[in-house]
């Protein structure tokens, strides 16, 4: 990351604290930001930063003065993200857009109970009941939302590393080991390979000091530091290691110059709470449906209660219709069920190895259509293999597999030996100990990547190679470096009456092949003449080219006479022959990809899902491996590609004929993001290579102005900014840095791309879902409204009360809605592209009204059969009912007279008007059992999709009946929730409109299978 | 999802509002083409007519089981409720409140009896009622015998309440001190009163408060027996002209006048115990005379 980019980051999140309008506090902060970024104590000299921090580089600080800095700043340690305040995060959950609209329904009912206690009356209990059952539901469902939130909270928190970190510090002169947190600005400290860098340090003294900044920068290379200063960016110079970074070898001593949240990384981690929260999709879409439902309510309980009022109401009773209506036509179990969904596929997405933190991300996954992958751990293995081996003039192939199921090469050429000894004798790497049961691949090893894979290669065709390097003693190594850009060793051979030694070099091929003069071929060694040198060029091409990293391997016999036993090798000196060697071949590593990878690309590519590689690395190297895994598939050619078969300038290539594009990192700065979005418009297959984590923000910021839903995945602290600006952002859980997992919304526990699938398969299936729920859970809205606009306009007895709405709604209407998700998906949901966020809503026009006005209706028009039913079979014709709601009601008439001259007292057309809310029940539950049944599918036949498939379902319904009767059934019911044992045949009336519902949406079904995007499928496809 | 976060001013909402009601680009109207709106309305114009057609196919076939002279079910007509005249009520309770040196306040008492009793008019049952009815047993009629293809109903006629009946004192006590109530009990088909015919149900007032303020209770008719012959009831279809035996009782109210008092029908089959409903097989009322 050079200091320019590191600007434009914080410039740009400038740009993005405009746009919210917290201009001033926010620039400020970041003005602050750049001021500290000029750090200089790079660039003066050791006496001066003795002077400036009050330490020496000999002794270091006094534990007294440690004390008191300490005390100043604080422990060293990275301040978790400021989390909202606990009660915050709860009242949230109260206040959403159905949650208002229900408290506003309960404050109505408690105006309502308030004027009937100051009139006396001392009845209508019922009012404050409802307000606070309204109230309960609100916090009951509040309660398990802020519950799902701690929990998935928990599960972050439980990744944070609990063993704290040791730094070896010296304090009054004397070496001590302490928690890295106690480290102040200061301190003189000394690592070694191995170590984590405890924060920012200047160093004083190095020796072969090697770190792995990737997690800053990006840069897969390890870097040297050295005491010098090197460059006058403090991220560029040599001399400065940084915090949480990785020593990888040799040793070093430095002084603290930044502790805790003031280190490099600690601010780019505070950078990323700055990058704000994007609303989930499902989000939007549940919001975009509570603002129609609460608008339609609200329209609906104003229309009546002008209604009302016009046809002769008291005020207060048009308030009690008002607020009934709304009580009737708000889902409230529709919060629940939404939860409980989500929730549901969260747990099934954790036992895949995708921890879901937060639960809207599961349908966010499903719409996604771009996935901006990152290469090295996610798509590949994340360690160097061997992948190809160049010898006797042919290119063999290397298992390159997890598991070493794949073919190995033919092992019986003599050349092979030669080259295997001198990759397993000229490699610094070894075991960790105490391995013995790891498989090979898997075992922990010292020492740099290439070296590794080569140690874990000849261990797997040689044997054990400890056993073996002892067998060939080593007298004298030279290690690599970058001038001469070899690494060589001089041993003793195996074989103890040959005195000669043996020189085993290997290093940068052309380096290797200048020294040499002969070739190994079959055994024999041949003159390298230009035919051979030919032959060797076009195999280092043909493995470069696969971007794989080539190393070249010879050896040398040296003469007994001019070093016999005992001959004192110099490495500085250089007094041995290192020239006129024998060229034994070439091996290649790449870090291989993953092996479920390729198959899961594909996947993705059939389910339209673009697949965007954003890699540090080399554009080579990670064009071949994004050749390799399918993101650039097969016959796809780049524009350079096309240049050079048509052999025409680069300028001519017409830029829309090429599928696949490879932008490197520099290519990408000179860019304007019109050309980047052209580019990512044009080309549909893209990698970009070298690119910065800061980078990764732009693509990102690129996708989503081109109205793509966009998964980030990443690991390192400097992707946290990407992460969170992705519309869903997912962590590794292995190789994922805190900060990262912090920002993200979904965690792979086991790093793998492929997870990432199964994670969008059963997004887009909780989608459908969700869909069939909610159009479940709408349906029974209409029934349950209709008998308050039949109560208010034709004043019959009223058919069905607040309470038992709430009852249908919250007790058991739940189970069967959440039973929906767990239906299978209908079609093959991975050859869908994903779905277009603006157009195909969750809730779109075709299921409301089908569902309202279609379902809803048939539902209505059953509980009035059945409701009639029972006031007629009691004494109460339909035709009477009509208009007699003010006698009905009226409590001072003991002797009203039904259809047959019978008497009435007002409790026994209490209890009458509470058996026909019982039967109104019974209808719209036998109704919704119908209603269960044909939402099991949205195109496919019921029969098709299978009756019993979904055993959750099955179990639903039989709960749903046995819940319904024990309401009905249980003794003190009538009194405590107005529910009456009813005679069993008014179970049966509203059957007949169950099955006309299963027969009419199975009919609907047939019209959208047989005539698809005819007139039918339109308006009745949801 | 930056282009569905857009926030967009409220002239470009209405802008958009309005390219949904008329889209001049595809002449679709509210989303839809004029065309498919005709469709679609004959759709659901077709869809209503359907729907309603076998509601009230399914209403006309129910009200074919049902049989016009009895209910199918009695279930919340187990007992009959019991109930008082004058029905004044102050707030929840019966209040018989009056004033005997305020002409309209007791005027008022008596109207209502008047009103009530009107049915029980003299020539009004003789001549609708004028079956011999044979009193002191249950008059069960198996055939429709009277015309009209009726049931005969036996008269209950004012006379029968003696000194309440309003005829020698159209004031019904109620301008001193004697006021007198009429407890009528509703009436249930196919409902017989009690098993054991030599006991005729009958009414029994009890002074729940202010028992020293009550001097006497008559009843009317003797005894405040409802005869036997009044059940059972064969609904309105069947006994058009049947009117509910009445009881009226009269109270002599000494002292402070006022008084809670209880009556309750007495008969094996009628329950006074319900807690939910305080007018099965009793009436509570408070009555009150002010000067």
């Amino acid at each position: 990351m050079s200091k320019k980019e590191a600007y434009d980051m914080f410039e740009m999140d400038g740009e993005m604290s405009k746009k919210k309008k917290k201009k001033m506090k926010k620039k400020e902060k970041l003005e602050g930001m750049k001021k500290e970024m000029d750090i200089d104590d790079h660039e003066i000299t050791i006496e001066e930063l003795e002077m400036r921090y009050n330490t020496s580089v000999t002794k270091g600080l006094t534990t007294n003065f440690a004390n008191q800095i300490l005390e100043r700043d604080g422990p060293n340690e990275l301040k978790p993200p400021k989390g909202t305040p606990e009660y915050v995060k709860f009242a949230r959950q109260l206040a959403g857009g159905l949650q208002c609209l229900m408290w506003v329904a309960a404050v109505i009912c408690f105006i309502a109970f308030g004027i009937e206690l100051g009139r006396g009356n001392l009845t209508s209990f019922d009012d404050l009941y409802l307000a606070i059952t309204l109230i309960a539901v609100v916090v009951v469902t509040g309660c398990f939302g802020y519950y799902q939130e701690f929990k998935s909270t928990n599960i972050i928190a439980s990744f944070k590393n609990l063993v704290p970190q040791q730094a070896m510090v010296i304090r009054d002169g004397q070496k001590n080991q302490i928690n890295a947190n106690q480290l102040v600005v200061g301190d003189l400290v000394e690592m070694k390979g191995g170590d984590r860098v405890p924060a920012d340090i200047r160093i004083i003294t190095a020796q072969g000091c090697k770190v792995d900044n990737s997690s800053l920068t990006g840069e897969s290379e390890p870097q040297t530091r050295s005491p010098e200063c090197t460059h006058e960016s403090p991220l560029e110079t040599r001399n400065i290691a940084f915090f949480s970074t990785m020593c990888l070898e040799g040793v070093a001593t430095g002084v603290i110059i930044n502790t805790g949240d003031h280190t490099i990384i600690g601010r780019i981690a505070s950078l990323a709470s700055g990058v704000g929260n994007e609303k989930t999709p499902i989000a939007i879409e549940i919001e975009h449906f509570v603002d129609i439902i609460a608008g339609l309510a609200i329209f609906f309980g104003f229309t009546f209660f002008v209604v009302a009022m016009f046809i002769g109401y008291a005020f207060l009773e048009a308030m009690i219709f008002f607020m009934a209506i709304v009580v009737a036509y708000v889902p409230e179990g529709l919060l629940a069920t939404v939860t409980v969904c989500l929730s549901l596929t969260a747990k099934r997405l954790a036992r895949k190895n995708c921890v879901v933190k937060n639960l809207e991300a599961v349908e966010t996954l499903g719409s996604t259509s771009v996935i901006c992958s990152d290469k090295t751990g996610t798509l590949t293995q994340n360690r160097m293999t061997v992948a190809h081996l160049w010898f006797d003039n042919q290119i063999h192939a290397a298992d390159t597999t997890e598991d070493q199921s794949g073919q190995s090469f033919d092992q019986s050429s003599e050349t092979w030996r030669s080259l295997g000894r001198v990759a397993a004798l000229c490699n610094r790497a070894i075991f960790r100990p105490d391995q013995e049961g790891v498989p090979i691949p898997k075992r922990l090893v010292v020492g740099d990547a290439s070296e590794t894979a080569l140690l874990k290669f000849t261990e797997l065709t040689i044997g054990n190679i400890v056993d073996y390097r002892n067998r060939f003693r080593k007298v004298v190594e030279v290690p690599f470096n970058s001038t001469n850009k070899f690494q060589l060793s001089v041993h003793e051979l195996e074989d103890p009456l040959d005195l000669r030694y043996l020189l085993v070099m290997k290093g940068a091929p052309e380096r290797i092949l200048e020294r040499c003069s002969t070739i190994l071929i079959k055994g024999q060694e041949l003159p390298l003449d230009e035919q051979w040198k030919e032959a060797f060029q076009t195999a280092y091409m043909d493995l470069g080219g696969l971007g794989e990293r080539v190393l070249g391997f010879c050896h040398l016999y040296l003469n007994e006479k001019e070093f016999p036993r005992g001959y004192q090798f110099d490495t500085d000196e250089m007094n041995f022959t290192t020239s006129g060697l024998c060229f034994a071949g070439l091996i290649s590593m790449i870090d291989p990809p993953r092996a479920t990878v390729p198959d899961a690309v594909m996947k993705c590519r059939t389910a339209g899902i673009r697949v965007i590689m954003v890699t540090g690395d080399h554009p080579i190297t990670a064009r071949a491996i994004a050749a390799n895994v399918g993101i650039i598939s097969e016959g796809s050619e780049t524009v350079e590609d096309i240049a050079q078969r048509k052999r025409i300038p680069v300028e001519q290539v017409n830029k829309s004929d090429a599928r696949a594009c490879v932008i490197s990192g520099g290519q990408l700065k000179e860019m304007s993001s019109e050309e980047l979005d052209d580019a990512l418009r044009n080309h549909p297959e893209m990698v970009f290579a070298r690119t910065s984590p800061q980078q990764k923000l732009i693509i990102v910021e690129s996708c989503q102005r081109l109205g793509s839903i966009v998964a980030v995945t990443g690991d390192g602290v400097n992707d946290s900014p990407a992460l969170k600006k992705a519309d869903i952002g997912i962590a590794m859980g292995i190789a994922g840095s805190d900060a990262a997992k912090n920002a993200a919304d979904m965690i792979l526990l086991d790093d793998n791309f492929a997870s990432i699938v199964t994670g969008v398969e059963q997004g887009r299936l909780i989608f459908d879902n969700l869909k069939k729920s909610i159009a479940y859970t709408l349906t029974k809205n209409i029934p349950e409204l209709t008998p308050y606009l039949i109560y208010i306009t034709v004043s019959v007895p009223l058919p069905l009360g607040c309470i038992t709405i709430l009852f249908i709604e919250l007790a058991t209407d739940i189970f069967p809605s959440v039973s929906l998700a767990y239906e299978k998906a209908e079609s093959d949901i991975m050859h869908l592209k994903p779905r277009n966020p603006r157009r195909d809503r969750l809730v779109n026009e075709a299921l409301a009204v089908y569902s309202y006005f279609q379902i809803g209706a048939i539902q209505s028009f059953a509980g009035f059969t059945d409701y009639f039913t029972a006031m007629a079979q009691e004494g109460w014709f339909p035709l009477l009912c009509v208009g007699l709601r003010s006698q009905w009601e009226n409590v001072h008439l003991q002797d009203l007279q039904d259809s047959y001259g019978q008497e009435w007292t007002f409790s026994q057309r209490l209890y009458q008007e509470y058996t026909c809310y019982t039967v109104f029940f019974v209808s719209i539950e036998i109704c919704q059992i119908a209603d269960v049944l044909i939402r099991k599918t949205r195109r496919l036949s019921v029969f098709q999709q299978g009756f019993f498939r979904n055993r959750v379902l099955v179990s639903a319904i039989v709960f749903q009946l046995c819940l319904g009767n024990l309401l009905c059934y249980c003794p003190g019911m009538p009194n405590i929730f107005n529910f009456m044992p009813i005679r069993v045949q008014w179970w049966f009336v509203p059957l007949p409109y169950g099955i006309l519902i299963f027969v009419y949406d199975e009919i609907r079904k047939l019209g959208v299978r047989r005539h698809p995007g005819s007139w039918w499928d339109q308006e009745l496809y949801y | 999802m930056a282009t569905l976060k857009e926030k967009r001013t409220c002239g470009q909402r209405c802008e958009d509002f309005g390219h949904f009601v008329w889209n001049s680009d595809n002449g679709t109207f509210m989303g839809r083409t004029p065309e498919k709106w005709v469709y679609i309305s004959l759709y659901y114009v077709a869809f209503y007519v359907v729907m309603t057609a076998l509601f009230s196919l399914a209403i006309w076939v129910l009200m074919h089981t049902l049989s016009p002279y009895t209910p199918d079910y009695q279930d919340r007509l187990q007992s009959p409720g019991v109930m008082v005249w004058p029905d004044t009520y102050g707030g929840e309770v019966i209040e018989i409140t009056y004033n005997t040196s305020d002409k309209a306040s007791w005027m008022k008492m008596s109207n209502i009896l008047h009103a009530f009793l009107k049915p029980y008019n003299e020539t009004k049952q003789f001549e609708c009622n004028f079956y011999n009815c044979t009193k002191g047993k249950y008059f069960i009629q198996k055939t429709f015998s009277a015309p009209h293809h009726t049931k005969w109903s036996c008269p209950f006629t004012q006379s029968m309440l003696g000194e309440c009946s309003g005829l020698e004192d159209p004031s019904f006590g109620y301008n001193g001190t004697r006021p007198c109530v009429v407890i009528k009990m509703n009436r249930i088909i196919h409902f017989l009163p009690s098993d054991h015919v030599d006991l005729p149900p009958y009414v029994n007032c009890t002074i729940l408060d202010g028992q020293e303020n009550v001097a006497r209770m008559d009843y009317f008719p003797n005894s405040g027996v409802m005869d036997l012959s009044y059940f059972p009831y064969y609904g309105k279809l069947a006994q058009p002209s049947y009117v509910n035996p009445l009881v009226a009782i009269r109270f002599s109210l000494v002292r402070e006048k006022q008084a809670k008092i209880q009556c309750r029908v007495v008969s094996d089959k009628i329950s006074y115990e319900n807690y939910y409903d305080p007018y099965e097989g009793k009436v509570i009322f408070n009555l009150k005379a002010l000067k």
